[in-house]
């Protein structure tokens, strides 16, 4: 299995370096370290078999979406031009091109993308930089759980309230938390204040100006409140980050979890104590809305400083092809960018839900695309974090929210 | 004196002391113009500009106005006073505590290593690695602190959840760092204090209070001032703990002033704004060194 898809690698990185690889560079690229460095250096290393003149070297830092962009802010700024090839969250783009850091790709379809990536990744019609992987938030829950309980998967936020009181009534385990999600001050806290706002079909940024729909805003903030409040959360949820969450659904701590995908082959490894008892679903919804989440995804790009520009966007070109987006789902289970390769066989077999990933992925929506994405984020989080420790009302936050992000989105 | 040769190069071949001494200067001096004056004019400089690196618009010259938005933004003031609370309270907290454990490193142990080691491990610890060890100790689920809570029957605390108990486990992170480092200093002031001064007052009939009031502070004044200046200024700067802590949460109640401008710097990329913010911490660092040159001025 793994053979046949080195082969076909092999295949494809032969097919697109062209003879300018026969240069020789000495690439050094920068890989988040919650993203499998180990795995994709097997993909690199392919490509080094196939361009002789080329040797790829992995540099990793940081282990959260900010720490890292701080770590790349810094060094972009001082116009290093150690690094290559950065791998940027999907938010950042913007902000990379609008700081002239990135070097343009030409020569690509993007329409052979997943049409959210093609958008997060095209800025002012120079496309800067190309999809590592696709994700977006969805509903983890034991299966085994709510099978012994009778309980449905939960469909709105109010069923899972109900199905996690049962459930936790039924086991009286106190170590059993209902529902599991990020509180914490980080990026991901920004996905949690806005799948409840987007769930009641509010928009967030229109033409790139704030359009906060306060009453949808706070039903948001009230929503997280009330799940820490009345049990279906724990009361210290505002500590809770994207890994702890992982955590605690593998251990067994946690009914419900609202995580992201790479969450999936953890909970499903030999070490995790719910292998086989888990399932994924859509988030649920707000009460008459429709299901929404969040769009994530890491995107490839090349630094405006390399010194090597010719063959660090051969290496992107190839790093997001199906071929290389296909071994990343089967191995690390790295949802693809490519609508084509989630019903591939081999990705199915490896990662059967991701049939259904597909529609998903298809509908996420992008958090506010803007260069000032930082100051946006930074509002969003804060915010919510001091709503869910108690510190501020849900309508003292939704006012700071729009009084803090009408400056910056304008 | 001999005479001094009276040829063109004679301030370089047979220099005076005073030039000499100029010559042996100069490449410090250039050093230090190099690595902290030069810098310290480009951030005056920098200030004065408005310059955003995702704006894509080259830089703007704005006189003042970064500090006239300073003025009227909630957050510099919050931060600013986040930061002089963490002074108030660190400051005297460490004071307190340095000179609590010199006294007892002063003592007659027959091993003095044990003793110095575990004054020096506080301070050789570096800033970020003891905020995320307090973190842990101040977690609400798996920290030590709400386990000993327990163990005594009381309730646990979500620290982090309260501005005023996340700040409280900041000093409390920020006071144990720093008094080893004060309790070093003052230890060496301690061990300057002849012991002749003692038993003289023993002889006398004075208490150990008294002769802690009265022969060990006024002797200890000079260290205490040294101590006092270097935990001011560095307590002005606080930003590793509270950054590890809490990065500044809940909401942004924890944030220092340094945290801000780490934060419009390195996040938000708005250097001008980064700049402003920063040449106020460095103002108000001067501000506090003089003060305390006054003091050791005006007492001798």
């Amino acid at each position: 299995m793994k053979h046949l898809a080195l082969t076909a690698l092999l295949a494809t990185s032969a097919l697109t370096a062209p003879g300018m690889a026969q240069a020789d560079a000495d690439l050094r690229i920068y890989i988040s370290s919650q993203h499998q460095p180990d795995v994709w250096r097997e993909v690199l290393d392919k490509y080094q078999e196939d361009n002789p003149g080329t040797t790829v070297t992995i540099e990793t830092g940081g282990n959260t979406s900010e720490s890292q962009s701080q770590y790349l802010n810094t060094v972009m700024s001082a116009k290093d031009s150690n690094l290559d090839i950065l791998i940027l969250d999907v938010v950042r783009p913007a902000q990379f091109a609008a700081a002239n850091w990135t070097h343009p790709i030409e020569d690509v379809d993007m329409e052979q993308y997943l049409p959210a990536y093609a958008e997060a990744n095209s800025i002012d019609g120079e496309v800067v930089a190309l999809p590592a992987f696709s994700d977006a938030m969805f509903l983890y829950y034991r299966k085994d759980l709510l099978e012994k309980h009778g309980v449905a998967v939960p469909t709105t936020w109010e069923e899972l309230r109900a199905a996690s009181k049962t459930v936790l009534a039924a086991e009286g385990n106190p170590d059993l938390q209902g529902l599991s999600f990020q509180g914490k001050a980080i990026e991901g806290a920004v996905c949690t204040f806005l799948l409840p706002y987007w769930s009641q079909g509010k928009n967030f940024v229109e033409d790139g100006k704030l359009t906060l729909d306060e009453p949808a805003a706070l039903a948001s903030m009230a929503l997280w409140k009330s799940f820490a409040e009345d049990g279906t959360s724990k009361k210290n949820i505002s500590e809770v980050a994207t890994d702890d969450t992982r955590k605690e659904f593998q251990a067994g701590n946690a009914l419900f979890a609202v995580n992201w995908s790479y969450a999936w082959a953890q909970s499903q490894s030999e070490e995790s104590a719910v292998k086989g008892n888990i399932g994924v679903a859509r988030l649920p919804a707000m009460e008459g809305g429709e299901s929404a989440t969040c769009l994530g995804g890491w995107e490839w790009a090349v630094s405006a400083f390399s010194e090597h520009p010719d063959e660090s966007v051969a290496l992107v070109k190839y790093l997001s092809s199906p071929e290389v987006a296909e071994y990343m789902a089967v191995h690390a289970s790295l949802m693809p960018a490519f609508p084509e390769v989630f019903d591939d066989p081999e990705v199915l077999a490896a990662v059967p839900w991701f049939a259904d990933a597909r529609t998903v992925v298809e509908t996420a929506r992008p958090r506010p695309v803007t260069p000032r994405y930082a100051e946006v984020s930074e509002a969003i989080r804060t915010t919510l974090n001091a709503v869910l420790a108690g510190v501020t009302s849900p309508e003292d936050g939704v006012a700071e929210i729009k009084a803090r992000l009408t400056r910056v989105l304008r | 004196m001999p005479a001094r040769s009276r040829n063109r190069l004679s301030w370089l071949t047979d220099p005076s002391d005073r030039t000499l001494a100029m010559m042996l200067l100069a490449p410090l001096v250039a050093l230090v113009m190099l690595i902290v004056v030069y810098p310290v004019l480009r951030l005056f400089q920098a200030s004065l500009y408005e310059n955003s690196l995702t704006s894509g618009l080259p830089p703007r010259f704005v006189g003042f106005e970064n500090f006239a938005l300073m003025m009227e933004d909630p957050v510099f003031w919050s931060t600013l006073g986040n930061t002089l609370l963490i002074t108030l309270v660190t400051v005297p907290g460490a004071l307190i505590m340095g000179l609590g454990l010199a006294l007892m490193a002063n003592l007659p142990f027959r091993r003095q290593w044990p003793v110095r080691l575990s004054l020096l491990i506080p301070w050789a610890l570096p800033l970020a690695f003891a905020g995320l060890i307090f973190a842990w100790f101040f977690h609400s689920e798996y920290g030590v602190v709400n386990d000993v809570l327990r163990r005594f029957g009381m309730e646990p605390v979500i620290w982090f959840n309260s501005p005023r108990w996340a700040m409280a486990a900041i000093c409390l992170t920020i006071i144990w760092k720093t008094s080893s480092f004060m309790a070093l200093i003052i230890l060496a002031g301690l061990q300057t204090i002849p012991r002749s001064l003692y038993e003289a007052a023993d002889v006398d009939g004075a208490g150990k209070f008294r002769q802690f009031f009265e022969i060990t502070l006024p002797l200890l004044r000079p260290s205490i001032v040294v101590a006092l200046i270097f935990r001011t200024i560095t307590a002005l700067q606080t930003f590793d703990i509270p950054y590890t802590m809490t990065g500044g949460g809940p909401g942004t109640s924890t944030a220092t002033l340094a945290m801000y401008i780490h934060q419009n710097t390195v996040s938000f990329l708005d250097l001008g704004y980064g700049s402003a913010l920063a040449v106020v911490m460095f103002l108000l660092s001067m501000l506090v060194t003089l003060v305390y040159l006054r003091m050791i001025r005006s007492k001798g």
